[in-house]
Order: structure tokens, then C-alpha cells, then sequence
């Protein structure tokens, strides 16, 4: 009941902002960027000019995977870029400016605070990976050759649980800073560090949620999800969960302070 | 030079168009910006994309 007051008043309050207008769309240009570009590089690089007569380009065919991971390219550099920098003043901001201690006077549990406040974020995030990669799949198979609906929605489900623990980061660093500025540098850089780990210790971790798009692409070209997929998918998740409990009683704790 | 195929094109376009319209029509109605008004406008129509975006994250005033 609580719940869903809170819960409504987020999606209304990313409406108000605009979020779920301008996000949908930033994401589904950053998804059909790539595969467009490249379909028309030949157009581009004739138009530009510059070559002696005679050259000739030996330009890749891309097979429908290659195409499809280039979308979630784009989308794990600066989908995530717009990932932090939306989410990052949900709390902190509210904190800041007084809001948060007006919602917190009345017996609103902390738990519910956090939790709507993600799960909204969670809402619009999963709803704009949804249309990008839609735009992204169509543009796929009228450019470059059939990708099955079936893979579209496993890359999309699987894709979707990385931008799930980019929320959970960013939910976590504004439990602790009151400044938005510092929760998208340490959520950026958490994201940096956990990538560079994984790079340095590929041996050891195997499941590390850095993982999650080579994952993807082996099984779009094996057609088949092995188990490495599913674990990692699983220690992102649990790695998610396991962070907004902790944001729960962080928050609770700054609160009862202050 | 080869025919470009427009329709192809279309749904970035209008992407880009959307993106501009809302952020215009969002900094006329809205009271107060980040920095002067005339900037912002200046940023979301001169920098396609990027500048509604930008607009949108640093320009809106946190209440």
C-alpha cells in the first residue's frame, strides 16, 4: 500500500522530469547508430572522398550477432554513461534539497523508500533496453539478415540484468554521498575497477558480471546459453540485490544520524 | 552518386526531431534553469542530440 504510493509518486516524478520521454530515445539512437553507420559506410567513406582512383575497400560483412553486439556495445560505454548520470541524483538530490526529509517524517519505512525508488529506475531502464533493441533487431534483419525474435529476447533479458547492477551501483553510491556529482564518479569508477579486475584475474573469474557480453555473444553463436551465462547472470543479480540491502540500512543509518 | 534511402534514415531523424521538440517545449515551461535560459537554448539547438541531453541532466533544476 505504502509501496505503491511511493512507487507511483517516482513515476510520476519521471514523467514530470521528462525521463521517460527523452531515455526511450537516447537509448534506441544509441542502439541504431551503429548498424546504420556501417550499412551506409560505404555511401559515407565515397561521399567524403579523398581516395585515389583505384582504391578498393575490403569492408567486413557483418553476420546479424556481430550487429546485434554492437548495439549492446554502444550501450555498455555510453547507455551506462546516461544510465549513472540519470539516476544519479534520485536520493542524493532529494536529500539535498529537503525532499527526502519530508517523505521520511511521516512512518514511511526506509525499505520502501529505497526499494521504489529502484524498482522505478529498474521500470524505465528495462523499458528503454526494450525499444532499442527492438529498433536495433528490426534494423538487423532488414539490413543484414534474420536474427530470430527468440535471440532478441535473450540478449535482451541477459543484457538487461548488466544495466540492473549499474542501477544497484548507482542506488548504493547514493545512499552514502549527498552529492550527485561524487555518486556518478564512484559509481563510474566502481564500474572501471570491476572491469579492470575482471581483465587482470580472467583466469579466477569466470562469473565476474563484467563478463556478461562475451557471454552473450557465445551464445548467439553457439544457439545455445551455457552454464557460464546463467552463473554469471546469477552473481549479477545476487551481487544487485545484495547491494540495494545494504544502500537499505546505509541510508538508515546516515538518516538516524543526521 | 548512389540514391541515399531516406526511409532508413527517417526514425533517426525523427528521434533527433522528438529529442529537440521536448527539451525546447520542457525550457519554455519550466521556471527556473542551471544558468541562463538563452544558453540552454542556444546548447539543445545547436548540438543535435547531445544537447537535449545534456539540457535534460544538468540543465533542469533539481527540486
Amino acid at each position: 500500500m505504502q509501496w505503491s504510493t511511493l512507487f507511483q509518486k517516482e513515476l510520476l516524478e519521471n514523467w514530470r522530469n521528462k525521463k521517460w520521454i527523452w531515455v526511450p530515445l537516447v537509448i534506441i539512437l544509441l542502439s541504431i547508430m551503429d548498424p546504420i553507420t556501417n550499412y551506409f559506410l560505404p555511401q559515407i567513406i565515397e561521399s567524403v572522398g579523398g581516395m585515389p582512383d583505384g582504391t578498393v575497400f575490403e569492408l567486413p560483412d557483418f553476420s546479424p550477432s556481430e550487429v546485434i553486439m554492437m548495439s549492446l556495445s554502444q550501450l555498455s560505454s555510453l547507455g551506462v554513461l546516461v544510465i549513472v548520470l540519470l539516476s544519479m541524483g534520485t536520493i542524493s538530490g532529494e536529500r539535498k534539497s529537503g525532499v527526502s526529509e519530508l517523505i521520511l517524517v511521516k512512518p514511511v519505512s526506509y525499505s520502501n523508500y529505497i526499494t521504489s525508488k529502484w524498482l522505478s529506475l529498474l521500470l524505465l531502464v528495462w523499458l528503454s533496453l526494450f525499444l532499442g533493441l527492438l529498433m536495433s533487431w528490426y534494423y538487423t534483419n532488414i539490413l543484414y539478415g534474420t536474427l530470430s525474435f527468440v535471440d532478441f529476447t535473450k540478449v535482451f533479458f541477459f543484457y538487461g540484468i548488466w544495466l540492473t547492477l549499474v542501477v544497484s551501483l548507482s542506488i548504493f553510491y547514493n545512499s552514502i554521498f549527498k552529492s550527485s556529482g561524487l555518486v556518478a564518479f564512484f559509481t563510474i569508477l566502481t564500474i572501471m575497477i570491476m572491469s579492470i579486475i575482471t581483465k587482470i584475474f580472467h583466469h579466477v573469474l569466470d562469473w565476474s558480471p563484467n563478463n556478461l557480453s562475451i557471454y552473450i555473444q557465445e551464445m548467439l553463436t553457439a544457439e545455445k546459453i551455457n552454464g557460464d551465462l546463467w552463473a554469471t547472470s546469477g552473481v549479477a543479480l545476487a551481487i544487485s540485490v545484495l547491494l540495494v540491502l545494504v544502500s537499505i540500512q546505509m541510508f538508515k543509518r546516515k538518516e538516524m544520524a543526521g | 552518386m548512389e540514391t541515399i534511402n531516406w526511409a532508413l534514415l527517417a526514425p533517426l531523424l525523427i528521434i533527433e526531431f522528438l529529442l529537440l521538440i521536448v527539451a525546447i517545449v520542457d525550457l519554455i515551461k519550466v521556471k527556473e534553469t542551471n544558468g541562463p535560459k538563452w544558453m540552454w537554448a542556444l546548447i539543445i539547438i545547436v548540438i543535435s542530440i547531445i544537447g537535449p541531453v545534456l539540457y535534460f541532466i544538468f540543465g533542469r533544476r533539481q527540486r
